[in-house]
């Protein structure tokens, strides 16, 4: 009889405490994500160089593909559909590295074509970022319905824009506090050079002394992007990856930036408070650094959307 | 048995409930505090902060988090309180170690819901997030770009 009980009992224990982890797994937003079947070659554990903690403050918005779409759409520079990846070679990516830094490089032209309200060739993007987000089982952060109807519709462009841009924050989030910051810090990296490419392109077809200083400060966001990346230096299949990255910096190596200090200004206009920065960087870089800058980063860009 | 079966399994969805209302909140929160800060404002970027009350002697627990920011661009920087925040949430931008703007100050009282930063110089920049007086709260921070000098 006791035994019996006993038996019942552990039974019973056993099925609740099932019951739990399952409702447990499956109906929060943040268990339901750890809950996805992730190849453990996607998973990145023990061999970071620097604190996960450190990594968080270094790897917050890097680089942001609105900013580089807006220098040049303010700049005057028409559209042109030449500065963007073709999407074609989408289902030939076949590992979550190629499929990350891919997903970067989508994720810059988004914004781009997001800046000009191109809408009508948005929807190849979205639907491209979407497979790729589904690929590394990050879909669910991309708002594929929401996106695909605010294209179609031609309307709310600025909730286009926004849910683009929270979905790559998103994305970027769970990767890195789910030990895939390999992954995430490839994103990044594709966000970065996609904008190098477009504004290094821009600068190229229209010389601007502003738009070859825009391409020359990237050389101080290409010190953290490394950062990031070398944590990951211990990943054999990383290491192209770091090598491509290298050849980057090597041909970032001789532009030059000085400092003017400067104290801060606070002023009010029409009643929102304006901080006004004194201190400046100046980016020093000549015609020949340009030149070797643009061919480096668009052999290495073409290399990587080719396959 | 089935009682306390009942009963678990009452408790775990009523708890999935509240975590799931939690991230609804906090997802309308960063979309309301987008809104509010402009028309003129490109998200790029939100810090969702929920911090204890300071205990005493203690320094007001501050959240921190850090971003690039790029020559001759303007920034603004909106922090929206929760609903049910005890403590009023101040956002600050620090360069390296010095303090650039804030959304409030202690000298004057006056407060702003946002500030703009007309950035001079391409680098990492933190913002960092407390709440007055070392109150418990919760908020969020909004970074968004406004235009190109």
């Amino acid at each position: 009889m006791f035994n019996h009980n006993l038996i019942d009992i552990v039974k019973n224990t056993c099925f609740i405490l099932l019951t739990i982890s399952l409702l447990f797994g499956c109906s929060s937003e943040g268990k339901k994500q750890d809950a996805l079947q992730v190849p453990d070659s996607v998973i990145n554990e023990g061999i970071l160089e620097i604190s996960n903690e450190a990594m968080q403050d270094i790897i917050q918005n890097i680089s942001s593909p609105v900013e580089i779409a807006a220098k040049i759409k303010a700049s005057g520079i028409p559209f042109s559909k030449k500065y963007l990846a073709p999407t074609d070679k989408v289902s030939s990516y076949n590992t979550n590295l190629q499929q990350s830094i891919a997903l970067g490089i989508f994720g810059a032209d988004l914004g781009y074509l997001n800046m000009y309200n191109k809408t009508g060739q948005v929807l190849d993007y979205i639907s491209s970022i979407k497979k790729l987000a589904d690929y590394i089982k990050v879909g669910q952060f991309f708002d594929f319905s929401t996106l695909k109807r605010l294209a179609t519709n031609n309307t709310n462009l600025d909730s286009l824009m926004y849910i683009s841009v929270h979905s790559f924050n998103q994305m970027d989030d769970y990767l890195r506090k789910n030990n895939r910051g390999n992954l995430s810090a490839l994103i990044i990296a594709g966000v970065w050079l996609e904008g190098v490419y477009m504004i290094s392109q821009v600068a190229t077809d229209y010389p601007d002394p502003e738009m070859s200083e825009k391409v020359g400060e990237q050389k101080i966001i290409l010190g953290d992007l490394m950062l990031i990346l070398k944590n990951y230096s211990k990943d054999p299949n990383f290491t192209k990856y770091l090598e491509d990255f290298e050849k980057i910096r090597e041909v970032f190596r001789p532009v030059k930036i000085s400092y003017e200090m400067g104290e801060p200004e606070a002023v009010e206009q029409d009643g929102m408070l304006v901080i006004i920065q004194n201190e400046k960087s100046i980016v020093h870089i000549t015609d020949e650094q340009l030149a070797l800058i643009t061919k480096t980063v668009n052999d290495i860009r073409n290399k990587l959307i080719n396959n | 048995m089935k009682k306390v079966f009942l009963i678990t399994l009452f408790l775990s969805l009523g708890f999935l409930a509240v975590v799931k209302m939690e991230a609804q909140t906090t997802a309308k929160l960063v979309e309301m505090c987008t809104k509010s800060a402009g028309d003129d404002a490109t998200y790029l970027k939100d810090f969702v902060v929920e911090l204890e009350a300071a205990g005493s002697n203690e320094k007001p627990p501050v959240a921190k988090f850090s971003m690039v920011l790029s020559k001759n661009n303007v920034y603004r920087f909106t922090v929206c309180n929760a609903g049910d925040s005890e403590g009023k949430a101040v956002i600050q931008l620090f360069d390296m170690n010095r303090l650039l703007g804030s959304s409030y100050n202690a000298a004057t009282g006056q407060e702003y819901q946002s500030f703009n930063f007309q950035c001079q110089k391409t680098g990492v920049y933190h913002v960092f997030i407390n709440f007055v007086d070392g109150k418990k709260g919760s908020a969020v921070g909004i970074l968004s770009f406004i235009k190109t000098l």
